[in-house]
């Protein structure tokens, strides 16, 4: 007997009795439906977990000035460091093998003023490599240029919050804001970046659509530092080719940098696609959680085809005896059973993959939560699916097998 | 001999009572011979003709069907015996009710492995040898009782069987309709069939050639029926 007859006769007969073969795969619909939509779930939550260092860049590697109180300050200039500097900054690019450029920053709390609106900023000095190493977009005019920054102008960038904060949707290029007791052009607007809800090791947690980017020249120039002593720049991001000599270059920065520090405690080192890789590890877990529960409503909709499989043997045991009769060998009832069982779970499967991306769909659009539905998940909650449907139709088929064929021509 | 059966025994187990229900039964069958097997209910006629089918298997004794000793095959081996070389008629008839006559007549061949076209083509011969070629499509529920037996009759005859088995064939039927279905069974055993009839109706026997009665699991007499 071929099989393709075989899928054939199996369609009909589940076709013939709609209301039945619907019941069976309700269990499998809404397992493989659950499952796929709890991983949504999972993927979209660490989706959204990672995009923040993703914003720091996989390949960077971030040296930052600790935060420190005014007397310790002074501890460490007795102790000769001059705390992170452009000269840093330079030697990095030069010494480190791999380095693709360093991206020096400064920062400082300042009240930025448009008219009679005032939003609590931090503005951040920034060479324009800043651009290419944490991938900032404009959404609106220009970054800072090389020629801006040599000409130690005074333009900025606003982040997305604070363009929206002062200028609402009035046009803010080409105005002037000002920033402390300083007058700046408006030069650029960023694309709104992920909150970064968290404190990444020495990186507090704050809004990054709250800084204004201006030169750093301009800012070493024009902004008064809040104390003399404070270094002359707070962080340097360094780009490098790729991800895979991290380890080994944070190490050499930081004793190259340590040197130079005349071994001061002063700074540390931040690697976002090591935290990243941490922090995936730690939803993978919540993820596990997620798909197991999934799991566990799909085997109960395993037993539901049982159930009805075995009420579908008891139904058709004349029809069973009547085969053996004329022929049938055991195999050939046994391969009829577990065929609709495949057929049935493989359409239940089908059905519940449609369902489970438009319940993620839903649940992205109605909710907070945010979803995304992965190959993966489909193809794991599929074969999970039709994997419970045959190992669940495999023992009604088996029952049916062995029925006597003497006893179930008899049956009424 | 086709049939060749000595000192068959089968019992049963009921709750833990051993019920005899055939207790050494000789009886041998030759090609082409037509008869009626007759016997009271309980009288293990039902038992022998199953064991004779190779539905089930005797507790002891010698069946040989076509020289071949039954008693020790396996289960898909005594499926291929039904399937090629026995044909079944039943009381009640016994259709698969969602299948057309046509897809009745071919499960056999199905089970044979014989090919779509070649299955179609001999279920239809089949069908038309007992006149239903216009009843081809329908399901058994839109045909009569008559033509339902009918269609079980170009069943059993598509594998071209060495033996037809019928357990009462017209115990479900009116007189007219009976008459037609042994009519049937005359001419396939002029023909050169060989058909076994159960029955306990004693006009239906008296169209065999040969009756056999049988009572409380022994035969008490097997006579050639001259008229």
């Amino acid at each position: 007997m071929q099989v393709k007859e075989n899928v054939n006769k199996a369609i009909l007969g589940l076709i013939d009795h709609k209301f039945r073969s619907f019941l069976t795969i309700l269990g499998i619909i809404f397992g493989t439906a659950s499952v796929i939509a709890m991983i949504s779930i999972g993927e979209g939550t660490k989706k959204q977990a990672i995009a923040k260092y993703q914003d720091l860049g996989v390949s960077n590697i971030i040296v930052r000035d600790k935060d420190m109180t005014d007397p310790e300050l002074e501890e460490v200039r007795m102790k000769f460091s001059k705390g992170l500097s452009l000269e840093d900054a330079k030697l990095i690019g030069e010494v480190v093998p791999g380095v693709v450029s360093v991206a020096p920053q400064s920062e400082i709390k300042i009240e930025a003023k448009y008219g009679d609106r005032s939003a609590k900023a931090t503005a951040i000095g920034v060479t324009p490599a800043i651009m290419s190493v944490l991938n900032y977009r404009t959404e609106k005019g220009e970054f800072i240029t090389s020629d801006q920054y040599d000409r130690q102008l005074k333009v900025c960038v606003l982040g997305a919050n604070v363009s929206r904060e002062m200028f609402g949707y009035d046009e803010a290029l080409g105005q002037s804001v000002k920033l402390d007791d300083q007058w700046f052009e408006v030069v650029g607007v960023m694309q709104p970046k992920a909150l970064f809800t968290e404190t990444v090791g020495e990186l507090a947690s704050r809004d990054l659509n709250n800084d204004i980017y201006i030169p750093l020249s301009t800012f070493n120039k024009r902004i008064p530092k809040a104390n003399p002593l404070t270094s002359e720049v707070k962080q340097l991001t360094v780009k490098l080719e790729n991800s895979e000599q991290l380890i080994s270059s944070a190490a050499v920065i930081r004793s190259l940098v340590s040197r130079r520090h005349f071994n001061n405690d002063d700074f540390s080192i931040i690697v976002p696609y090591e935290l990243m890789k941490q922090e995936e590890k730690e939803t993978r877990i919540y993820n596990l959680l997620l798909a197991s529960i999934a799991a566990i409503s799909l085997i109960v909709g395993g037993i539901g085809i049982m159930n009805i499989m075995l009420a579908s043997v008891l139904e058709r045991t004349r029809e069973i005896g009547i085969r053996r009769a004329i022929g049938g060998k055991k195999r050939h009832i046994m391969s009829q059973f577990v065929t609709e069982a495949i057929v049935l779970s493989i359409t239940g499967g089908i059905i519940g993959v449609v369902l489970g991306i438009s319940l993620s769909l839903g649940i992205a659009w109605a909710t907070e939560v945010q979803t995304t539905v992965t190959l993966y998940s489909i193809l794991l909650a599929f074969g999970f699916s039709v994997l419970v449907g045959i190992t669940f139709g495999y023992l009604p088929a088996k029952q049916a097998s062995n029925l006597s064929p003497i006893e179930s021509i008899r049956h009424e | 001999m086709l049939i060749d059966i000595k000192n068959l025994t089968k019992d049963y187990r009921m709750d833990s009572v051993e019920v005899a229900a055939l207790r050494g039964i000789d009886l041998q069958i030759a090609h082409n011979e037509f008869v009626a097997i007759m016997g009271p209910s309980g009288s293990g006629k039902s038992t022998l003709m199953n064991i004779l089918g190779c539905l089930d298997t005797p507790t002891s004794g010698i069946y040989r069907f076509n020289q071949i000793d039954v008693t020790g095959l396996n289960d898909d081996d005594l499926s291929d015996i039904r399937n090629k070389h026995i044909g079944f008629i039943f009381q009640s008839f016994n259709l698969l009710p969602r299948m057309t006559a046509l897809e009745n007549v071919e499960l056999p061949l199905m089970y044979a492995g014989i090919d779509k076209l070649t299955r179609m083509n001999l279920s239809r011969q089949a069908l038309e040898k007992v006149g239903l070629a216009d009843r081809m499509r329908h399901r058994p529920t839109e045909l009569s009782g008559g033509q339902r037996q009918r269609v079980a009759i170009a069943r059993a005859l598509v594998n071209s069987p060495g033996i037809i088995l019928a357990d009462e064939p017209t115990g479900a039927l009116d007189t007219a309709n009976s008459i037609e279905i042994m009519d049937m069974f005359r001419q396939l055993h002029a023909e050169g069939n060989t058909i076994l009839v159960i029955t306990h109706e004693r006009d239906i026997a008296a169209c065999c050639k040969r009756i056999i009665l049988i009572r409380d699991g022994l035969i008490t007499s097997d006579t050639p029926n001259l008229n």
